[in-house]
C-alpha cells in the first residue's frame, strides 16, 4: 500500500513538475528590452482598412495619418500646412485650385511621387472614373487637370473655401497610381511605412528614411490591438504597450508613476442626442427641462475626475472663431425650473424614455448612468439600453429609430459646416431629425457669405445657427471630453491636434 | 460498424441543421453589412450600390445554398470588413485557438488523471479531503474570473509573464506557448476539478464491484488488478466528460482570449459579430459547432470501443 | 424528517452556504443599505469600512447594496434559465421518451442540434440577432438547456414506459397523459433534481461569463458578472470591486453543487 502511494506521488509529482518547467521556461524570455529605437502602443481597435480614401472611422484614419498624405495637412494647431503639394493658388473666387508638387517627394516603394499620381487620388476619390464619389465633399469638383508635370489644377463646380481642409483630411490622400491592392500593399508618402498586420494583433510600421519632411525619431513601431478596454491597465503596466491614447480617467488612476499622464481634449460634442421627432422630444419645452437638470459638472466629477470643459452647443473649443463660450450657461442647473418646464408641457409626473448608448465608449455608457441620476430629480427614469457600435450605426445614425443616444460627435475638418450641416432639416446626416425653418435660413446665409469669401459675415451666421441650436434646446449638450494620454517615462514628444490624429513621428526616446 | 455509420449519418444531418439555421439567423438580423461598411458617411444611394455589389437582395435559399456548396469547398466568402477570404483570416488565427483548448486538454489529462487516481486510493484520508476542498472551490470559479486573478498574481505581482504581451506562433513559438500558459490554466482548472472528482468517485465505484474482488481472490497484485479493470472501466464516464470537455474549451477560449488579449478565433468571431460582418460570423460559428459535432462523433464511437455494451440501437 | 447531522456533511454545509445566499437575496429584494443606484462623489472607491462594508464602486455606489441587488439579478436570471430548461426539456423529453417513433427521432435530431451548440455560442447568436439585454440572455440560455433535460427524462421515461405498473395503468385505461404527468413523471424527480442544481450552476457561470463579455444585464442595473467585468479596471486601486461579486458567485455556485452532491449521495 506505502509503496503504491509513493509511485502515485512520484507520478503527480513529476506532472507538476513538468508544467511549471514549461511555465518557467517559457517566461524566462518573456522580457525584452534593449533596442531603444522602438515603441509599442495600443490601439483600441484593428484598423478598419489600410486603403486610406475608403478607410472609415476616426480610430483608423488617424493612425493612417502616419502613413499617407494629403496635398496638405494639419499641423497640431489645426493649420494647414503643405504635403504632398508644396504650395496652392486659389483663383475664379475659390473656383480654381492650383498646387504645385513638391520637388523630390517619393512614395515608400521608392517612386517619386508624380503628377499623374495625384490625379489618379483626387479623381478616385471625386468619383471622377465611374462610380460614386468617395468623399461627398469631393463631387463639387468639376475637372482635375496636369498642364505640366509639377502643377495640378482642380476646377470646383461652384467656389469653395473650405476646400483646402478636406484635401487636408486623410480621405484625399494622395497614393500611387500603380498599386492595385492599397488594402494589403499600403503605398503612401508618409513619416512611416507599413511593414506587417495581422488581424485583430497588430500593425507594424517602419520608419520612412527618404521622408521629404523631418524624419520620424522612433524606427519602429507595433500597433498593439487592445479589445478588451479593461485589460488596458494590466497591457501597460505589464509592458506589453508603451503609450495608449485616450485612457479614462479611471485607468489613468491605477496606473503607476512609470507612466506620463498627458491631458488634452477629444474635440467632439459629447451630449445627450435626442430625436426631434418623437415625442415626447418634440416639444422644446421637454427639451429644455432635459437641459435645466443637467448637472455638467457633476458628471464630469463623476466620469472624468472633474477634467474636460462643458459646452452649450454643437460646437468645441478648438474651432477657435466660432466657439461660444457664453452658450455654456444658458441652462444653469435648475430643478425646479425643470420641473416647471415639464408641468407646462404637459407632463408633471415627468416620463420614462430609453436612451441607447454605444457599449464600446465606456465614458458615453458612465456619463448615461449619471445623467439617469440626475433625471430621477425631475421624475423622468431614463433606461439606459446598451448597443453594438454598429447597431448604433444602423438604428440610431442611419435610422434614427431611437429616443435618446449618448455620444461625442467630432468633426472630420476645422471647418464649421462639419459640425453644423447636419442640423439642416434636409440633411442626409441629420440623424437627431432637427427641424428648425430659421436654422436652414441663417446656414444658407452663411454658405452664401462663405461663396463670395467673406469669412467674418460667415462666422457670424454660424454663431448664430449654434446659437439657436442652444435655445431651441436640440440637443442636451454635455462635454468636449477630456483626453488622456499615457506614456511610459521612457518616451515624449506626444501632440494634441484638434483633431482625430496620433502623430507617431514626433514621439522620441528620452535618455 | 452499422452503429458507426448511423452515427455518421445523423452527425451530418445535424450539420447541415445547423449551417441553415445560422446562415437563417445572420439573415434575420435588422441592419446589414453594407451599412457597417459605408459607416456615418454613407448615403441611400451608396447603401443600395453597395448591397447590389455584395449581393444581399438576392432571395435567401439561392444565397444559402451557393453559400454552403462553397463552405463545402473550403471557401467561406469574402469579409465585408476586411475584403479579405474568411478562409485566411481563419487560418491564422485558428491555430492559436486550437492550441489553448489542446494545451488546457493535455493540462486537465496530465494533472487529473493521477490526481483522481490518488484522491480515490486516499478516499477519506486528510490529503483526499483537503483536495476534494479545493477541487469544489475550482469547479465554482468562473474561469474568466480565474484568468483575472491569475493576471494579477502571475503577471502584475510575480510578473512571471507580461499581461498582453502575446507573440504570434509564426514568430516565435516558444514565446507562443510560453504565453497560453496561464490562459490555458485558467481553462484548464474548473475541468481538472470535475474530472478529478468523477475519476474519483467512478475508481471508488468500480474497485467496489464484485469483480475485483473476484480479480483479488485470483491471487490478481492489487496494482495489476487497478491498471487492468478498475482504471479501464472507470475511465469511460470520464471518456464522455472529456470529450464533451473538449469542445467546451474551443468555446471556453472566446472568454479567456479576451482576459488575456489574444487576438485567436474569438476574438475574430467578437469583433465580427459587432462589425455584423456576417461572412466571418457564420463560418466561425459553423465552424466550431462543426468541431464540437465531429468531436461528440468521435467520442461515441471511441465509447463504443472502450464498452461494448453500448447497444447498436444506441439510445 | 431525518435529523440535521444525519444527513451527508457535503449536504450540511452545502444548505447552509444556500440558506446564507438565499437569505441575502430575499433581503436584497426588499431592503439596501443604501440605493443601488446613487451616487455619491466623496465615496468614490472607497475602501470597505464601517459605513460601506464592501466599500464603493467608481461612483460611489455602496457594493453591498449593489452586490445584493446584483445577486438577485442573478438568481432570477439562472432560475428563469433553468425553468425554461426544465419545462421545455421534461415536456420534449417525456413525449419522446414515453412515445418513441418518428417523434422521437425528429425532435431527438433537433435535440442534437441544439446540444451541439455551446451554449454561450448560442447566446451570441441571440445577442446578435435580438440585442443584448437579460431579456435575450435568458432566452437563449433557457433554449441552450433544453437538450441536456431533455435527454435525461428521455432516459427515465424509456426506463419505466415498459415498467409492469405503467402497463398495468395503460390496461386499466388511464390516459397516457394522465400516465406520462401522474404516474412516471413523479418517479424521475429525484434524478432530476441534482441536475437541476447543476443546471443552475451553469446558467450562474454563463450568466457571468456573458455579462464579462458586455452582453446581459445593462447599467445601472447590476449583476454579479457585469459588476466583475466593470470591476476588472479597478484590481489595482480598488480590489475589494472585484472580490465581493467574484466570492458571491463562487459561494452560490459552491453552495449549490454542495448539494446536489449531497442529494446524490443520499
Amino acid at each position: 500500500m506505502t509503496k503504491r502511494r509513493h509511485k502515485f506521488s512520484k507520478v503527480l509529482f513529476v506532472s507538476m513538475l513538468l508544467t511549471l518547467t514549461v511555465a518557467l521556461g517559457g517566461c524566462a524570455g518573456d522580457k525584452e528590452d534593449g533596442d531603444s529605437s522602438r515603441i509599442a502602443i495600443g490601439i483600441p481597435q484593428d484598423l478598419s482598412s489600410l486603403d486610406p480614401n475608403i478607410a472609415e472611422g476616426s480610430g483608423t484614419q488617424e493612425i493612417l495619418f502616419n502613413i499617407y498624405e494629403g496635398l496638405y495637412k494639419p499641423d497640431s494647431d489645426g493649420n494647414l500646412i503643405p504635403a504632398v503639394a508644396s504650395g496652392y493658388t486659389m483663383s475664379d473666387g475659390g473656383a480654381t485650385y492650383t498646387f504645385t508638387l513638391r520637388d523630390g517627394i517619393q512614395f515608400h516603394n521608392g517612386n517619386p511621387v508624380t503628377v499623374a499620381d495625384v490625379k489618379y487620388s483626387i479623381e478616385k476619390c471625386a468619383g471622377l472614373n465611374g462610380g460614386d464619389p468617395l468623399i461627398s465633399a469631393f463631387s463639387n469638383i468639376e475637372s482635375v487637370e496636369t498642364p505640366d508635370d509639377r502643377s495640378i489644377v482642380i476646377r470646383l463646380k461652384e467656389p469653395s473655401t473650405v476646400f483646402l481642409a478636406i484635401c487636408a483630411t486623410i480621405e484625399a490622400a494622395i497614393v500611387p497610381a500603380d498599386v492595385a491592392d492599397l488594402e494589403t500593399n499600403p503605398i503612401g508618402t508618409g513619416p512611416y511605412k507599413f511593414v506587417s498586420r495581422s488581424l485583430q494583433e497588430n500593425v507594424v510600421l517602419e520608419s520612412f528614411d527618404d521622408y521629404w519632411g523631418e524624419k520620424a525619431h522612433i524606427k519602429n513601431v507595433t500597433l498593439k490591438v487592445i479589445a478588451d478596454s479593461d485589460a488596458i491597465v494590466m497591457n501597460l503596466e505589464g509592458g506589453a504597450v508603451d503609450m495608449m491614447a485616450r485612457v479614462s480617467t479611471a485607468q489613468a488612476a491605477a496606473l503607476s508613476d512609470k507612466f506620463e499622464l498627458l491631458e488634452g481634449t477629444m474635440n467632439l460634442v459629447q451630449g445627450m442626442y435626442l430625436n426631434n421627432a418623437v415625442e415626447p422630444f418634440d416639444n422644446e419645452l421637454v427639451r429644455q427641462a432635459l437641459c435645466y437638470a443637467v448637472d455638467k459638472q457633476e458628471i464630469l466629477d463623476f466620469v472624468s475626475e472633474g477634467k474636460g470643459t462643458p459646452v452649450g452647443s454643437s460646437m468645441f473649443p478648438a474651432f477657435g472663431k466660432y466657439y461660444m463660450e457664453e452658450l455654456n450657461d444658458v441652462y444653469a442647473t435648475d430643478v425646479e425650473k425643470a420641473k416647471a418646464l415639464l408641468t407646462e408641457a404637459g407632463y408633471p409626473n415627468g416620463f420614462s424614455f430609453t436612451v441607447k448608448v454605444p457599449s464600446n465608449y465606456q465614458q458615453h455608457v458612465d456619463t448615461a448612468q449619471v445623467l439617469a441620476e440626475q433625471y430621477k430629480k425631475i421624475g423622468v427614469t431614463a433606461n439606459i439600453e446598451l448597443i453594438e457600435w454598429e447597431s448604433w450605426l444602423s438604428d440610431v445614425y442611419q435610422n434614427r429609430d431611437f429616443e435618446a443616444t449618448v455620444v461625442g460627435v467630432d468633426a472630420s475638418t476645422l471647418t464649421a459646416g462639419a459640425m453644423l450641416s447636419r442640423f439642416r432639416s434636409d440633411a442626409h446626416n441629420n440623424f437627431i431629425n432637427y427641424s428648425n425653418a430659421e436654422y436652414d435660413a441663417e446656414y444658407e446665409k452663411a454658405l452664401a457669405a462663405e461663396a463670395v469669401g467673406d469669412d467674418e459675415a460667415a462666422t457670424v451666421h454660424y454663431k448664430e445657427c449654434e446659437t439657436i441650436l442652444t435655445l431651441t434646446a436640440a440637443n442636451v449638450y454635455i462635454q468636449d471630453m477630456c483626453e488622456l494620454v499615457a506614456i511610459n517615462k521612457k518616451y515624449a514628444g506626444y501632440e494634441f491636434y484638434p483633431l482625430y490624429i496620433q502623430d507617431l513621428a514626433k514621439l522620441y526616446i528620452v535618455e | 460498424m452499422k452503429y458507426a455509420a448511423k452515427k455518421l449519418v445523423t452527425m451530418l444531418i445535424t450539420l447541415l441543421s445547423i449551417s441553415f439555421l445560422v446562415y437563417f439567423a445572420f439573415d434575420i438580423i435588422p441592419g446589414d453589412a453594407a451599412l457597417a461598411a459605408l459607416g456615418t458617411d454613407s448615403t441611400p444611394e451608396r447603401l443600395e450600390a453597395l448591397r447590389e455589389q455584395l449581393g444581399l437582395n438576392r432571395p435567401f435559399l439561392e444565397r444559402y445554398f451557393e453559400w454552403l456548396a462553397n463552405f463545402v469547398r473550403g471557401d467561406f466568402g469574402v469579409s465585408y470588413k476586411y475584403k479579405m477570404p474568411v478562409a485566411d483570416m481563419i487560418s491564422s488565427k485558428l491555430p492559436i485557438t486550437v492550441m489553448m483548448a489542446l494545451i488546457s486538454f493535455a493540462m486537465m489529462v496530465v494533472v487529473s488523471l493521477p490526481l483522481g487516481v490518488y484522491t480515490a486510493m486516499n478516499s477519506g484520508r486528510r490529503i483526499d479531503r483537503l483536495i476534494m476542498v479545493v477541487n469544489q472551490i475550482m469547479m465554482s470559479v468562473p474561469h474568466f474570473f480565474m484568468g483575472i486573478v491569475l493576471t494579477y498574481i502571475f503577471g502584475l505581482v510575480l510578473k512571471l509573464f507580461t499581461p498582453g504581451g502575446f507573440v504570434s506562433y509564426e514568430t516565435d513559438f516558444w514565446r507562443f506557448i510560453s504565453y497560453l500558459i496561464f490562459p490555458c490554466i485558467a481553462i484548464a482548472l474548473p475541468k481538472i476539478a470535475m474530472s478529478v472528482k468523477l475519476l474519483r468517485g467512478s475508481c471508488i465505484e468500480e474497485a467496489a464491484k464484485d469483480y475485483v474482488r473476484t480479480a483479488y481472490s485470483k491471487g490478481n497484485d492489487t496494482r495489476g488488478v487497478l491498471y487492468k479493470h478498475v482504471l479501464r472501466n472507470a475511465m469511460i464516464p470520464v471518456i464522455t466528460l472529456w470529450g464533451m470537455t473538449l469542445a467546451d474549451m474551443l468555446v471556453g477560449s472566446i472568454v479567456i482570449e479576451q482576459v488575456f488579449n489574444i487576438p485567436g478565433i474569438g476574438r475574430i468571431l467578437l469583433t465580427s459579430i459587432s462589425y455584423r460582418d456576417y461572412p466571418v460570423v457564420e463560418a466561425v460559428i459553423v465552424l466550431i459547432a462543426a468541431v464540437v459535432i465531429v468531436t461528440n462523433f468521435c467520442v461515441d464511437i471511441i465509447y463504443q470501443i472502450a464498452d461494448p455494451r453500448i447497444s447498436v440501437g444506441g439510445r | 424528517m431525518k435529523k440535521w447531522k444525519a444527513y451527508p456533511v457535503n449536504f450540511r454545509i452545502g444548505a447552509v452556504i444556500t440558506g446564507i445566499m438565499l437569505l441575502l437575496i430575499v433581503i436584497g429584494f426588499f431592503y439596501t443599505p443604501y440605493n443601488p443606484t446613487a451616487m455619491d462623489n466623496s465615496a468614490k472607491l472607497a475602501a470597505p469600512g464601517l459605513r460601506h462594508i464592501m466599500g464603493c464602486d467608481n461612483f460611489g455606489r455602496d457594493i453591498f447594496s449593489r452586490v445584493l441587488k446584483g445577486m438577485g439579478n442573478t438568481f432570477l436570471i439562472a432560475l428563469a434559465t433553468v425553468v425554461i430548461g426544465v419545462v421545455c426539456g421534461t415536456v420534449v423529453g417525456a413525449f419522446t421518451g414515453y412515445y418513441g417513433g418518428w417523434l422521437d427521432e425528429v425532435l431527438m435530431r433537433v435535440n442534437d442540434v441544439v446540444f451541439a451548440f455551446p451554449s454561450i455560442l448560442l447566446a451570441l447568436v441571440f445577442v446578435s440577432i435580438f440585442g443584448t439585454g437579460k431579456y435575450n440572455v435568458v432566452l437563449a440560455l433557457g433554449i441552450a438547456f433544453i437538450p441536456s433535460f431533455a435527454r435525461i427524462v428521455r432516459g427515465e421515461f424509456i426506463k419505466y414506459r415498459d415498467m409492469d405498473y405503467v402497463k398495468s395503468a395503460r390496461l386499466a385505461g388511464v390516459s397516457n397523459l394522465r400516465i406520462i404527468f401522474v404516474h412516471i413523471l413523479p418517479n424521475t424527480l429525484t434524478v432530476m433534481l441534482s441536475s437541476v442544481m447543476i443546471g443552475f450552476n451553469n446558467a450562474v457561470l454563463a450568466e457571468a461569463g456573458m455579462s464579462y463579455l458586455g452582453i446581459g444585464v445593462q447599467p445601472p442595473d447590476a449583476s454579479l458578472g457585469s459588476m466583475l467585468s466593470e470591476a476588472q479596471t479597478y484590481l489595482f486601486s480598488a480590489p475589494n470591486y472585484a472580490v465581493f461579486p467574484g466570492l458571491m458567485i463562487i459561494l452560490m455556485v459552491l453552495g449549490f453543487s454542495l448539494l446536489a452532491d449531497g442529494i446524490k449521495e443520499r
